[in-house]
């Protein structure tokens, strides 16, 4: 009995090892209202980055790269270079195939003049009136394809079995998961969900008196039967594979597959199992032992009541015919294009032409398309660095002479790269730094209107301090008075939603009150922005903001919230930490202007499921303005000034910090407190804002560029008009392109790229390795930001190549749903990844990562951290380094850092960034826009 | 009503040819556009979207200006006849446009939305291959529910009818890429061509009884029990096009197409014209008590239906389908009941008030969100009352019930479809048998009959 207890207990462990370990193929999306952004293949990250994508394309059935078509487009118009082939061929070992023959050259001729792709779907379609057929016409080309035929055997893997159980569960299968997670769109909550996905389920489908379709039939008996034995959820898995006579070794592969036919719904289950306070209204007991149960005892009955007879499929003989005709057409397309010819090939020994064969299959299309991609990155990483170099070695690092006007810190997001340039322009005397754009202070933030406090910092960090946004004591009343109105006006929003829907209350609304709607629906669409305006407006009357301060001082011992367990506050100690881990790594340690901004960013949009995609990713996913007003408040503290004195950071008594706010989406720059800032800055304030007015409008002109609804010679103000009009369109699915086309992170000094054009496609921090003692800043910038960059970038990468699979689709059908995510029309799987709006003009590259340290340095740094180490060992992401003082530039391969020493030809000039751009909608190359006084003199 | 022409008095007014170009505008635009592409030419986004706005525009005009003549000059309705299609002996495809008081508020409806609709795809289909065909689809579809609800006799609103029949249907599979989408789209055309017949019955009944279906002037006159027949088809064909019971599961699988074109077909026209044909019906249904108790009793049944099955859904454009259905459903009793205008302004109201929740769909999300942290972070649980009224078993079973849709598909698929199937499949057999012994050669039949066996196969 013990024994058997005993032999129980290691079977339910080993079956939870088994799916704890399938769980890691799940996509990692939470639930949508907060998007974080991260590597699509995180579970692949151990390996190679090339073995890793033709891993999760077999199992997942997605692409790895971009087709072969799209890179042979990008050939054809000289993105990809022919050099850059052959040096990736070169970069690989060679091998005779048979005299005469080298692999490379073999290689070479496959990828240009290229072969084609056969399959046996098409394969005699093909040879009878397609390309095939054409060919046969030249005699001696029909001669090398019957030679090749008549050697060929078929030795190819089965195609993936259909799952014709799926379409009979499924449909059942996402409504129960829909409304099981549901937080709180269904009018009539799931009853019993307290208890869990498989007990509510198996309550609510074993009642008496139901009807199910054909191939479910018996599915209340079978969990009336589980029922009665009690079985947990577990036990119901093992029934199954028991009854189904799996043997343990199997279980991983079986359980594998059933998580992966419906991957969004279980990765949720699975999200919300490891971390439940990712739900954002209701928490619901997740487990994904839950999920497998259900799913597999509707997939025992669907296969006992005969779902499993597939459709009559083609006799096995002719299938293994077409595979052997299109296997023969390869080799012999391959045979083609290095210009053997029958009677050779009829000539070849039976070892040649088997290792003939064994090179053309290892040169498949994967292989051709890795070649392609790795090509294509080349060219990419030489226009970089070639352009850094360049910049580096003619301008110079320019120290910016006298004091500045003002200096801005924004965050690091390549969408602030332009902003920061147009700044300059407007100013030269302004000085720009970046940093991650939580700055530093990881809070749990709550603001007057909301109910409850939420994370404002990196989902890998979690916040200690808890910091609540207070109305000024004079603004108690107002505050007041607007929690009642906002109360209200909820209270008329949630009942008109609901009684529309309903039966009584939706006959005398829709049809005492209904063509009211005309408003609004008018409104929205014929003038958008005006209509925005309006409502802002009577938002404005009606709803009083009171002014605020940040709750933030705490001068006693630790006092910790009784619920939450955060540290209510930040004690002088922690401001000042706080202050200079963002200002020490980015060298803003002296030459302080007497006006300093901090700029968080966030972005706008509506009727846009995935609008938080578009927010601060050093946010977790949420809008960094909180973050900058805090640090500034912090910064302005004279017991914090005091203390960063002590650590070598001396800001001048005349040095004010302000917080704002960047909204990526309108353009829109916000200033918080400005009421506080001394008389004697409000000058530099002045002066200020007008720089910011300007660069947003140009700002706007150069994301506008991008936009094919946007006239090609629109005016700054007509381009921030367009934006602003973008995030206030019900009808908009792009309201910005958010990160998409982002490529490069550059590490170091402005004075590194300040100038330079980069198409917003760099994220910057600043680092100046010159005030780094031991690399301490070095390893917490890379820790920090590697992560998020790259995250960001293989997810663009990912949800590009393959949008189907990876990522959500188009946006046009989605359908919200639980308020979790969105599905495509009224039953599918989850979509998690980026829809195709988002990605559409994303340039597939790795992202390449430039340092401006040396190669020893950035080693050491990289060996000292874990992840780090993994990341770029295995090829997720390209770094190279440039040298503070020498300016010289070093490439990491695979083989380590080695030297790159191309030409460094000047780089184009053009007086404006506007210059450069305007009217090409298209990627741009790096050109120097002078901003400094002596520049343009120059 | 030929000898009575009105156009054969030489004069067309201004009203008149303001009906005959809102009507036909878009089926022009269509058919030119169309052409163009036929042809090869593709136009530009800006282009079609310009002309798009142009053509509802003006129609708008049109008809507001119909509106007007009709308020001011208190007249009761506005007829354009083109005579006869064709005819045949006794049978007559008359052409007649009617805009009377109950077409008017339907043609106003559907060129408004339609205009507005196409205004939000400009922008939302922006970049998206099927852009093109979109705007074809909507063109059409306008072109054909105004046709439908100008109709001046149930053979040209058959016409109508079709048209918006086969868009919607080329509009759920939008996104023929993938599968779910054409399977839907299948599913709903079939539920489409099974209940149209009651109204190709119905109209072949009225000719066959009073020579005409046509009610431009004055209803075909029928007695009771003949009225009742052509009711209860009607009834089939308006119940298939609303998605009443007991066809309601194909509404939700209409979601697959992109947002405005759920928003126009089944938040707002498509979904009431099975309305405005009990509506135009009305003088008969007057007749018949049985086909009103029928409409009340379907309407009442589907309305309660939609309600439950719409309070258990947790998407957002599924249970705006069942919110729509509800409504409908109540329609329908209205009209049972002969509360005419009240059914107008009922329609009128629910499809502006569906239209911009369909379009606001994508949002929810945020709706939500800002009414929770309004409401301070706690907002009243709604389905408490349903949970405190009924026992638990009858609670389970009825989520369970709302859950799989009041298993009206199930229950089709089960005892309709899959029977059916199999009977075609027997038939498909029986083909088979009978072709192949026609189609085999002489040699093989010959073997075949020497070796009955069958071992003699090839």
């Amino acid at each position: 009995m013990n024994l058997d207890n005993q032999s129980a207990q290691s079977r339910q462990d080993k079956l939870r090892q088994t799916i704890a370990h399938a769980a890691h193929l799940l996509p990692m999306q939470g639930p949508i209202g907060v998007f974080v952004h991260h590597n699509t293949l995180h579970a692949f990250q151990d390996r190679p980055f090339e073995h890793a994508v033709i891993e999760a394309s077999h199992l997942f059935g997605a692409e790895p790269y971009m087709s072969e078509a799209a890179y042979r487009a990008e050939l054809a118009r000289s993105r990809i270079h022919l050099e850059d082939i052959d040096s990736v061929l070169e970069s690989e070992p060679d091998a005779t195939v048979f005299p005469g023959l080298t692999r490379r050259s073999l290689r070479r001729a496959m990828m240009t003049p290229g072969v084609r792709e056969f399959d046996a779907a098409t394969i005699l379609w093909r040879s009878e009136q397609g390309d095939l057929a054409k060919d046969f016409r030249q005699a001696a080309l029909r001669a090398l394809f019957d030679v090749c035929l008549s050697r060929s055997v078929v030795l190819e893997e089965e195609p993936a079995p259909l799952r014709p159980v799926d379409e009979v569960i499924h449909p059942w299968l996402i409504r129960l998961c829909s409304v099981f997670l549901d937080q709180g769109m269904a009018y009539w909550p799931m009853p019993r969900r307290e208890r869990g996905f498989y007990e509510s389920v198996r309550t609510l489908l074993s009642q008496y008196g139901g009807v199910f379709p054909k191939y479910l039939s018996g599915l209340d008996e079978e969990f009336r039967r589980q029922e009665y034995f009690s079985f947990s959820s577990a036990d119901a898995v093992l029934d199954y594979l028991d009854t189904q006579h799996f043997r343990e070794a199997e279980w991983s592969d079986v359980l594998q597959a059933e998580l992966l036919a419906l991957p969004g719904w279980a990765g949720l289950m699975h999200r919300l199992e490891e971390n439940p306070g990712l739900a954002p209204h209701e928490s619901v007991p997740c487990s994904l032992m839950d999920f497998l149960a259900v799913r597999l005892t509707m997939t025992r009955v669907a296969s006992r009541m005969g779902a499993r007879e597939a459709a009559p499929q083609e006799s096995p003989l002719k299938t293994q015919e077409k595979r052997r005709l299109s296997r023969a057409a390869r080799v012999y397309d391959a045979a083609r294009v290095v210009s053997l010819s029958a009677a050779e090939v009829a000539r070849l020994s039976d070892a040649d032409w088997s290792t003939f064969v064994n090179e053309v299959r290892t040169c498949n299309g994967m292989e051709r398309r890795r070649i392609f991609h790795l090509a294509y990155e080349r060219w990419h990483e030489r226009e970089i660095l070639r352009g850094l170099g360049s910049h580096r070695r003619y301008r110079g690092l320019s120290e910016h002479p006298g004091r500045p006007s003002a200096q801005l810190l924004f965050c690091l997001d390549e969408r602030e790269e332009s902003m920061r340039r147009a700044l300059e322009e407007v100013d030269p005397e302004i000085e720009t730094f970046s940093s991650a754009g939580y700055f530093g202070v990881a809070v749990d933030y709550q603001g007057i209107d909301d109910p409850e406090g939420a994370a404002f910092c990196p989902v890998v960090v979690k916040p200690r301090h808890a910091v609540v946004e207070q109305p000024k004591p004079e603004d108690h009343a107002v505050l007041e008075s607007r929690r009642w109105r906002r109360r209200f006006l909820g209270l008329l929003m949630r009942n008109s939603f609901v009684s529309s829907r309903t039966l009584m209350r939706g006959w005398l609304s829709t049809t005492a009150l209904g063509l009211l709607s005309a408003v609004p629906l008018a409104g929205n669409l014929l003038a958008p922005r005006r209509y925005a305006q309006l409502r802002d407006w009577l938002n404005k009357a009606f709803l009083p903001e009171p002014r605020t301060e940040l709750a933030l001082m705490r001068n006693t011992a630790p006092s910790q919230g009784a619920v939450t367990g955060l540290l209510v506050g930040f004690a002088p100690g922690e401001k000042t930490e706080s202050v200079a881990s963002v200002l020490g790594p980015a060298g803003l340690t002296r030459g302080f202007a007497r006006i300093v901004a901090i700029l968080g960013h966030g972005s706008t949009s509506l009727n846009n499921p995935h609008e938080s995609a578009h927010d601060c990713g050093a946010c977790g996913g949420r809008r960094g303005g909180p973050n900058a007003r805090l640090f500034a408040a912090m910064a302005n503290r004279p017991e914090v000034r005091e203390g960063l004195r002590a650590r070598g950071i001396d800001i001048p008594e005349d040095t004010w910090f302000i917080g704002g706010y960047h909204d990526t989406c309108s353009d829109d720059v916000e200033l918080f407190d400005v009421d506080q800032v001394p008389a004697e800055h409000q000058t530099d304030l002045a002066r200020i804002r007008e720089s910011l007015d300007k660069a947003s409008a140009r700002n706007a002109q150069e994301r506008a560029r991008r936009f094919e609804s946007c006239p090609t010679d629109a005016a700054p103000s007509a381009a921030l008009r367009h934006v602003e009009e973008r995030s206030e369109h019900l009808a908009q699915p792009r309201p910005e392109y958010g990160h998409c086309t982002n490529a490069v992170c550059i590490i170091g000094r402005r004075s590194l790229t300040r100038g330079l054009f980069l198409d917003r496609r760099a994220f910057l921090v600043s680092y100046d390795a010159s005030q780094d003692q031991g690399n301490r800043s070095l390893s917490s910038l890379l820790a920090a930001v590697v992560p998020v960059c790259a995250g960001i970038s293989l997810e663009y990468y990912f949800s590009f190549v393959d949008n189907d699979r990876y990522g959500c689709g188009t946006k046009l059908p989605h359908n919200v749903t639980g308020l979790v995510g969105v599905m495509d029309g009224h039953a599918s799987d989850l979509r998690t990844g980026l829809p195709w709006q988002m990605v559409e003009i994303h340039e597939p590259v790795r992202i390449l990562f430039v340092v401006e340290t040396t190669p020893v340095r950035l080693d050491e740094t990289i060996d000292s951290n874990a992840s780090l180490k993994q990341l770029v060992e295995n090829r997720w992401i390209r770094i190279a380094t440039i040298d503070p003082s020498s300016g010289r530039v070093h490439v990491r391969r695979e083989n380590g850092f080695e030297e790159f020493n191309r030409q460094l030809e000047r780089m184009p000039v053009a007086l404006t960034s506007a210059e450069w751009y305007s009217g090409k909608p298209q990627h741009l190359p790096m050109a120097w826009i002078p901003t400094t006084a002596e520049g343009r003199a120059g | 009503m030929d000898s009575n022409d009105r156009r054969g008095a030489g004069r067309v007014t201004f009203s008149q040819s303001a009906l005959v170009f809102a009507v036909l505008a878009p089926g022009g635009v269509f058919g030119a556009l169309a052409l163009l592409w036929l042809l090869g030419w593709t136009p530009p986004e800006r282009v079609v979207s310009r002309i798009t706005g142009l053509t509802f525009s003006a129609g708008v005009l049109a008809v507001a200006s119909l509106i007007f003549r009709l308020a001011s000059t208190r007249g009761t309705a506005v007829v354009v006849t083109f005579g006869n299609w064709f005819a045949v002996h006794e049978y007559r495809f008359p052409l007649v446009l009617v805009a009377d008081r109950l077409s008017l508020p339907f043609l106003a409806l559907t060129i408004v939305l339609s205009g507005l609709i196409g205004q939000f795809s400009a922008t939302y289909l922006h970049r998206e291959g099927g852009f093109f065909r979109f705007f074809l689809l909507l063109h059409l579809f306008s072109f054909g529910s105004l046709l439908a609800f100008a109709a001046g006799s149930f053979d040209l609103l058959a016409g109508g009818w079709e048209l918006v029949g086969i868009t919607s249907v080329l509009l759920i599979a939008f996104f023929h890429q993938r599968p779910a989408p054409v399977e839907n789209a299948l599913r709903v055309f079939g539920v489409y061509r099974a209940c149209d017949i009651g109204l190709l019955v119905a109209v072949f009944a009225m000719h066959h009884w009073a020579g005409t279906a046509s009610f431009a002037a004055g209803f075909p006159t029928l007695t009771s029990a003949q009225s009742t027949v052509v009711c209860l088809l009607l009834l089939l064909a308006a119940a298939g096009k609303a998605a009443q019971i007991p066809f309601s599961g194909w509404l939700p699988r209409a979601m697959e197409g992109p947002t405005p074109s759920s928003a126009i077909f089944y938040g707002a026209i498509s979904i009431h014209a099975g309305a405005y044909l009990l509506l135009r019906a009305q003088p008969l249904l007057a007749h018949s008590v049985v086909s009103s108790v029928l409409v009340i009793g379907i309407g009442l049944a589907t309305a309660i239906h939609g309600t439950m099955v719409g309070r258990a859904s947790a998407d957002a454009k599924t249970s705006l389908a069942y919110a729509s259905l509800t409504q409908v459903g109540v329609v329908f009793v209205e009209i049972g009941l002969g509360w005419k205008w009240v059914a107008i302004t009922h329609i009128l109201g629910h499809a502006t008030v569906r239209t911009l929740q369909f379009l606001r769909a994508p949002s929810m999300l945020h709706d939500y969100h800002r009414m929770h942290s309004a409401a301070g972070g706690e907002l009243a649980q709604t389905g408490k009352h349903l949970e405190d009224l009924l026992p638990q078993g009858v609670q389970l079973w009825f989520y369970r019930w709302a859950l799989d849709r009041g298993h009206l598909d199930t229950i089709l698929d089960r005892w309709m479809l899959h029977p059916l199937m199999q009977l075609s499949g027997l038939f498909a057999k029986l083909d088979r048998m009978g072709l192949e012994d026609t189609a085999r050669k002489p040699q093989e039949v010959a073997i075949a009959l020497r070796n009955p066996a069958g071992e003699g196969g090839a």
